[in-house]
């Protein structure tokens, strides 16, 4: 009975080991991107400019208040904290975009589907992602599956 | 409470698992260690029979950071794997080239135990594949040193090659600094330098490469073009963002056809168009790709070269210290740099984003540069109501 235990201990252990092993900060930024992927997802699945509009919203919005509350922890790093801030003002100048602040020109509703594809794609490309670290990125990840 | 006569029975048994798990992780460190596996080898290279070569393709594909990207309909890519698939059919529809590939794979470790290698070799000539080895990549310092050993222990006894092309795929390599570019082995640095070091490595048995082909992101800048100059006779990079999916490979394939006259200026400017037309045709981020004439862009580059590189020197120092005060920018923005020379020996195409704040540029010079971080307007709100 102890050595069939044992096995099992040992089994377990190694599935752990291998499911820590997976490159952590490769799943912490790509969870980021399926956010917006999915997000744009529902966009193009919709036909109401507007519901396409608010999804686009609220996915940034949701976004931005997981950056907010993560960047305010007292136990940020400073490249966090940069990282952050950079996230924050890209997410930020797209919630503008869309509104049409700050000197934007409103997006047609027309052109929601495309704008919903500029979203991934400049978030796919944002630099400022891979300067987060592994837990930081987890702690945005888990607060927006708490926000939505 | 005791168990049943059948307890001797199961310790035999848990012995010879225990034995044969044992002689399988044995197998597997041996293997792991050995300094050279060939997975396989389809046929002894040396020996006659084998087709010329008068066309070598060398690919590094860098596999070790986020690579992540998805298409327009949400489905999810590796783009690291894509441009190995791009390049293995590169290499199938070239009758008459031999094409090196090593894709660069993260470090991973069966159990924590047991080492994996973290490179894979393919060697293709005449459109089959001859070898393909896993390899372990450099371990400290990253110069493309085990790619090179490989490369010149397959090339073919080639005098008659007519045409080189080096492309390499990965995230922006960086021009100073570079720690962290491989996610697996985060205290490693890996720079334009040491890039400039991998190729000379290459071309060690010929000047140069004909064709370099650099398919990251802000490729052209007046230290990169500078820096692997020496080492190609003409380059396509982006000098802004580029899109994971990187540069269209199709037009590599069939070089006996497309190359046929040997004009690379032509090849290089069809190749660069083909690219363009189709990351416009699906990304909505700024599209910029530029092909330079090595030899026509030298006065432009000694002009700025002072200037670029203490700019440099002050953003090194800046990254290091962990702000971001500077960004990229387009040369032809700052002063010091819109020379007349500016457009000598560089075809640029560019489209800009098609949202965000820079849909009214237009053009692009093809020279990337670095300046401060310019404010933005000021915003009303960061988490407010959205914008119904």
């Amino acid at each position: 009975m102890t050595a069939r235990k044992t096995y099992g201990v040992l089994i377990m252990l190694g599935m752990m080991m291998s499911i820590l092993a997976l490159p952590a900060r490769a799943d912490g930024k790509g969870a980021i991107q399926r956010y917006f992927s999915d997000a744009a997802c529902k966009v193009k699945a919709t036909e109401s400019p507007s519901e396409k509009r608010d999804i686009l919203n609220e996915s940034l919005q949701t976004m931005s208040t997981a950056l907010d509350v993560v960047g305010k922890s007292a136990s940020m790093s400073p490249g966090d904290a940069v990282g952050i801030d950079h996230v924050r003002a890209l997410i930020q100048e797209k919630r503008d975009e869309l509104a049409g602040r700050n000197g934007y020109s409103r997006v047609p509703d027309g052109q929601l589907n495309a704008f919903a594809n500029y979203v991934v794609q400049d978030m796919e490309q944002a630099d400022q992602l891979i300067t987060i670290s592994v837990i930081t990125l987890l702690l945005i990840i888990i607060l927006i599956v708490l926000l939505v | 409470m005791r168990e049943p006569e059948s307890r001797p029975g199961r310790g035999v048994l848990y012995s010879v698992i225990c034995g044969r798990l044992c002689c399988a992780a044995v197998t597997l460190l041996l293997a792991s260690c050995s300094p050279t596996l060939p997975v396989q080898r389809e046929a002894q290279l040396k020996e006659g029979g084998l087709p010329g070569a008068p066309y070598s393709i060398v690919c590094v594909i860098h596999g070790d950071g986020d690579y992540l990207f998805h298409d327009t309909s949400g489905n999810e890519y590796k783009a690291d794997e894509e441009a190995l698939a791009g390049a293995k059919r590169v290499a199938e529809e070239n009758p008459h080239a031999e094409v090196f590939i090593f894709h660069q794979r993260p470090r991973r470790s069966l159990l924590f135990l047991v080492s994996q290698r973290d490179g894979e070799f393919y060697y293709y000539r005449g459109g089959r594949l001859l070898a393909n080895e896993s390899y372990w990549r450099d371990q400290e310092v990253s110069r493309l040193e085990p790619e090179v050993e490989l490369y010149i222990r397959f090339r073919a006894d080639n005098r008659r090659a007519t045409v080189s092309v080096f492309l390499y795929f990965g995230h922006e390599i960086p021009e100073l600094n570079g720690t962290g570019y491989d996610a697996s082995y985060p205290d490693r640095a890996f720079t334009v330098q040491d890039l400039v070091d991998g190729l000379q490595g290459f071309t060690r048995q010929s000047a140069s490469f004909d064709l370099l082909v650099l398919s990251t992101c802000f490729g052209g800048t007046p230290h990169t073009i500078g820096a692997l100059g020496p080492s190609a006779r003409y380059i396509i990079a982006s000098p802004e963002n580029l899109h994971l999916s990187y540069f269209d490979l199709r037009p590599l394939e069939r070089l006996h056809l497309s190359l046929q006259d040997g004009d690379m200026p032509a090849f290089a400017g069809s190749f660069a168009r083909q690219a363009f037309n189709r990351l416009t045709s699906d990304i909505q981020t700024a599209v910029s790709v530029a092909v330079y004439d090595v030899e026509r862009v030298q006065e432009f580059l000694r002009s700025v070269d002072g200037i670029y590189e203490r700019t440099l020197t002050t953003v090194g120092g800046e990254t290091q210290a962990g702000g971001a005060k500077f960004e990229h920018c387009d040369c032809a923005d700052l002063p010091a740099y819109a020379l007349p020379t500016i457009q000598a020996g560089v075809d640029v195409l560019y489209r800009p984003a098609r949202f965000g704040r820079s849909t009214g540029k237009q053009v692009h010079s093809g020279w990337e540069c670095w300046r401060e971080r310019q404010a933005q307007p000021a915003t009303s709100e960061t988490t407010g109501p959205g914008p119904e």
